[in-house]
């Protein structure tokens, strides 16, 4: 494991991407319109490429840069423009009827971060040097799930049920970045390409919603009970 | 030895004293050239407060002893936490092992307390207004003022100021720390929120906006006056403790010479400008928040403060 | 041998997909999928067979046929004969002709992705595979496109997406675990992460393998998570209902039971098998609930799904040689039966106007033979004996009877009396009740809407009266390979 060998500079450099996009998550969760969630994925994506391409270079994996290169492009270009594409179509700018206030979900979502740092405490063993990156990347991991998770239960808007998804999958892309660099080249790109898939499919659904259901907010959708 | 000790010390509550309105005026007057208008002179507070001296008090007839005791309690307050913390010089004067960070807020609060109680004991509407809304907002920032001393002791393993100073000095890496960057954040919050500024406080002078102003309607002459140049300090302390403790740790005088008391002076001066500076530009940009919003900038607040104690325990 | 049998097996419903695309006329894609049907359940036989003695390998390692994914094959393209047969009838009545090879190509497309998910050896590449049956089923749970088929598709789409990336971030984790066991890179097959389990940090191994059992759960349709389950297993066409009740959640149980031969071995192993069985209850108790005072006639079906989902995992949770035997079992018998169910719902649908359970009354006036065969059906989905979930429910029981699951037997039978009770009164209610005298023409008799009903009916009988030795074989060759021989 490359972690083992990283000097205090390379650890803080990969502390500071890893956690600005957490930060970027808190911006999403606190925001309510729905513009701001977009860019902030799109800054977010921007982060995690930067941080495939420095765990590439400095932990001498030639191919995440390749990774680095397509997350950029596809999660911080493709998918941002779908997604803006989609509001604009849409014309729904904001979240109007958040079940919790976002103060309220701030201060839900800083508890997840607390219990997500409690459970990577708990799964590493590890105690060399940076073994703080490792329980960091942990951390930020299961904190991103529970918040992607946190703003799918709160949030109406098709759109941010949509970036409430993409927030769970970067998670994983990010802590996966950190922990295993050496996951075959292979997969990464096929669960990029399936992500881009992923949303085409739902943009297509939210245009079904608006012809069929006649609205894009969840709060809509309840004809189907029991 | 003791004795120049002493005269530091007595030099440091001068300062704070004699130096607090002038940091108002500064704030007010950047204020308005960033407005594009000429604003007040900067020495006007000073004139403020020299007029109000000379003014006659007027008592309400519904007023008890705590209206007069009030603005006496939180000026000797004001008075007391500069002894503790540093504001000219970085090593621990005899007086400052007196209390530690959360004596100091201890104090702080006790004046703001003081005024709350003379708010209502008024009787004046706006003053029970005043307090109760000033309480909730002291409700809502406790938490996240709890939380960041909390950071501060997990990260320096002590509650004194002195010693997170010589800690941010000393290390670089933890000054650059995430921890130390998020607590930062969430002082900067809680700045906002101490020293009557935007996004909670309104900065035009109507009695439905008000906060900590409703609070002091009633008063006039020498006791107005007291309590203006309290929240000046509170506001100077403030200041001072984000500065020296958090933000800019630099420039202060190590031995206590009076050239190096004056470069220390000049230097809080230049820091204060600039976060200052900072300060404007929020209150600039932002507008005021509904009533029903405040707890937004305290939940981010409060946010920045959980994810510092987080990223602390990663150090 | 196998490689050919699989080409053929990948090949036929890919050839129907692009057929029903490229020519886009509805009757050609319609015979095209029926024969791509018949084709995939004529070869996955013989592929079961050549696989019992070695798992084949292909694709540098990439592609791993095993007897349990063979099996599961096997019942796949059961369902997926039926279904595409029975859709032929179902689907001309929607009056939508010129959507049909839209409607055909998703079907196959769908298949082919469940197809192809058995067969995966890579914990990734099967991930994908089941996110990919996701995305495709959407359009056709949403296929109808009425308010209702459209919030279906969406709820299933957010529920299951988001209870996929659990599973993602669980084999990223055993990934990650397994790294310090194999080094920093290593190819990610059930193989090496079973070889890397047991060295690996217990806590860690336990998160992961929750993370997991909760994705392909939340796919499975397990309670809690099934959520998504009732409203698109109603709301769908029927054979679409009948793939996802008979076949999706058959792959995702794969992808459970496989995990649970990853951790087998590692101190974990007890554990995991209480959390499944935890599962397995929990979703028997919901579904029970739910079935009892159900009134829609396809969501009653949805929740039998999740009471045999539940069965199928109880029986992977108690483990031994009974335990996975009469999951697999039950697997197949619950395919054909839920077709069965599933396409009888569909024609009284269909006939009477109407989802509710209240509308549909004196059914055998209206359909003699094909209501006859769906009472049949439904005495048998409850778990009566003669037919073939007897045989599998009480195996499963049989395997837990002695073990330390003692109690939960307790429980389970318990539910499933309580199923039985509230399943058969709603067909009582539907068959004998007098109230009123239906008032509908009859729909004419399609022989595509009864011939799969017979089909599935049929072999449910024979299974439940014999048990054929050679699945007994083949079953017990599986449960050696997934817990190792035990008992």
């Amino acid at each position: 494991m490359f972690l083992e060998h990283v000097n205090p500079l390379q650890a803080s450099i990969f502390s500071s991407l890893a956690v600005v996009s957490l930060l970027l998550t808190f911006v999403m969760l606190g925001s309510h319109w729905l513009q701001n969630y977009v860019y902030a994925f799109a800054v977010q994506s921007w982060l995690i490429a930067a941080l495939s391409a420095s765990v590439g270079y400095f932990a001498g994996y030639p191919e995440l840069y390749v990774i680095a290169v397509l997350t950029a492009l596809f999660r911080g270009l493709v998918l941002p423009y779908l997604l803006m594409r989609i509001i604009g179509r849409l014309n729904a700018k904001r979240e109007l009827h958040a079940v919790l206030q976002p103060s309220s979900s701030l201060v839900l979502g800083a508890l997840l971060v607390m219990f997500a740092f409690v459970i990577a405490n708990h799964m590493n063993r590890q105690s060399f040097l940076a073994a703080h990156v490792v329980v960091m990347a942990l951390t930020i991991m299961l904190s991103m799930k529970f918040l992607g998770f946190l703003m799918l239960a709160v949030r109406d808007e098709a759109v941010s049920q949509i970036l409430g998804l993409l927030v769970l999958e970067n998670g994983i892309f990010l802590g996966s970045q950190i922990l295993v660099p050496g996951m075959p080249l292979l997969i990464e790109i096929v669960i990029l390409f399936d992500l881009l898939i992923v949303v085409a499919c739902f943009g297509m659904l939210v245009r079904f919603l608006v012809v069929h259901a006649g609205t894009t907010s969840s709060r809509q959708l309840n004809r189907l009970v029991g | 030895m003791i004795l120049s000790n002493l005269v530091l010390q007595i030099c440091q509550v001068l300062c704070v004293v004699l130096l607090a309105p002038l940091l108002q005026g500064f704030i007010l007057k950047a204020e308005e050239r960033i407005q594009r208008s000429r604003g007040p002179n900067i020495l006007q507070p000073y004139r403020d407060l020299w007029k109000l001296f000379h003014k006659q008090a007027v008592v309400p007839e519904s007023a008890s002893w705590i209206y007069m005791i009030a603005p006496i309690v939180a000026f000797t307050a004001m008075l007391i936490v500069p002894i503790l913390i540093p504001v000219l010089t970085d090593r621990p004067l005899p007086q400052s092992d007196m209390g530690d960070m959360l004596g100091g807020g201890m104090v702080l609060t006790l004046g703001s307390f003081a005024i709350i109680l003379a708010g209502l004991d008024s009787g004046n509407v706006y003053g029970g207004i005043g307090s109760s809304r000033a309480v909730m907002l002291a409700i809502l920032a406790e938490p996240t003022l709890i939380l960041v001393l909390v950071g501060i002791s997990l990260l320096a393993k002590a509650m004194l100021p002195f010693v997170v100073n010589h800690l941010l000095l000393g290390s670089p890496s933890t000054y650059w720390s995430p921890a130390h960057l998020f607590l930062i954040l969430a002082f900067f919050v809680l700045l906002l929120v101490e020293t009557d500024r935007l996004p909670i406080h309104s900065p035009t002078h109507l009695e439905i906006y008000m906060i900590d102003e409703a609070r002091i309607l009633e008063y006039s002459g020498p006791l107005l006056a007291l309590l203006k140049w309290a929240s000046m300090m509170k506001q100077f302390i403030l200041y001072t403790i984000f500065c020296n403790v958090f933000l800019l740790p630099w420039g202060m005088s190590q031995i206590g010479t009076p050239f190096g008391e004056f470069g220390s002076v000049v230097a809080l001066l230049v820091k204060f400008l600039l976060v200052a500076l900072v300060v404007i530009v929020v209150e600039t940009v932002q507008s005021r928040l509904r009533f029903y919003r405040y707890q937004e900038p305290l939940a981010t607040g409060f946010l920045f403060a959980v994810l510092a104690i987080v990223s602390s325990q990663l150090m | 041998m196998a490689e050919y049998l699989l080409l053929i097996l990948f090949a036929a419903p890919l050839a129907a997909v692009a057929l029903s695309f490229a020519v886009r006329s509805s009757r050609l894609s319609e015979y095209v999928t029926v024969l791509a049907a018949i084709t995939d359940f004529v070869v996955s036989i013989p592929l079961l067979i050549s696989v019992l003695s070695a798992p084949v390998t292909l694709a540098h390692n990439y592609i791993q046929i095993d007897p349990l994914g063979a099996w599961v094959i096997v019942c796949i393209s059961i369902v997926y004969t039926l279904a595409s047969i029975y859709a032929i009838g179902y689907m001309r009545l929607l009056n939508e002709d010129e959507r049909l090879p839209l409607f055909y190509g998703l079907f196959s497309g769908f298949a082919f992705t469940m197809l192809a998910a058995c067969v995966m050896n890579n914990v990734g590449v099967f991930w994908i595979a089941i996110e990919l049956t996701t995305l495709i089923s959407t359009f056709l749970v949403g296929f109808e496109r009425e308010a209702e088929s459209t919030e279906a598709a969406w709820k299933y789409i957010v529920v299951v997406s988001g209870g996929i990336s659990l599973a993602l971030l669980g084999t990223v984790l055993f990934y990650w675990g397994g790294s310090f066991v194999l080094g920093p890179s290593y190819a990610m097959t059930w193989a090496a992460l079973h070889q890397a389990a047991p060295s690996v940090y217990p806590p860690l191994l336990l998160v992961s393998f929750l993370l997991v059992l909760v994705g392909y759960g939340t796919k499975a349709g397990l309670a809690p998570m099934h959520t998504w389950l009732p409203d698109a297993h109603s709301e769908s066409p029927a054979p679409v209902s009948a793939m996802l009740s008979g076949a999706l959640l058959n792959a995702s149980m794969l992808g459970i039971a496989r995990f649970l031969g990853v951790v087998r071995g590692a101190s974990i192993d007890g554990f995991a098998h209480s959390a499944v069985v935890g599962f397995g209850l929990f979703s028997f108790f919901i579904a029970s609930l739910f079935i009892v005072r159900q009134t829609g006639i396809k969501r009653l079906m949805a929740y039998s799904s999740v009471e045999h989902i539940g069965v199928q995992a109880l029986g992977l949770g108690f483990g031994g040689v009974f335990g996975v035997a009469g999951a697999l079992y039950h697997m197949l018998n619950h395919s054909l039966n839920k077709s069965l169910m599933f396409f009888g719902a569909g024609n009284a649908m269909r006939a009477y106007g109407t989802k509710d359970i209240p509308g549909i009354r004196r059914v055998l006036k209206v359909f003699p033979v094909s209501g006859t065969l769906w009472l049949l059906g439904a005495v048998g989905i409850a778990g009566a004996p003669p037919f073939a979930l007897f045989l599998s429910e009480f195996t499963i029981l049989r395997s837990g009877i002695g073990g330390r699951y003692r109690w939960a037997v307790i429980v389970f039978v318990i539910f499933l009396i309580v199923v039985f009770i509230g399943f058969l009164s709603h067909f009582r209610a539907m068959y004998f009740d007098e109230a009123v005298e239906p008032d509908i023409p009859r729909l004419s008799g399609s022989v595509w809407r009864t011939l799969p009903m017979w089909l599935a009916f049929i072999p449910l009988l024979i299974f439940g009266l014999w048990w054929p030795h050679s699945l007994w074989d083949i079953f017990s060759r599986i449960s050696h390979d997934l817990m190792g021989g035990a008992q």
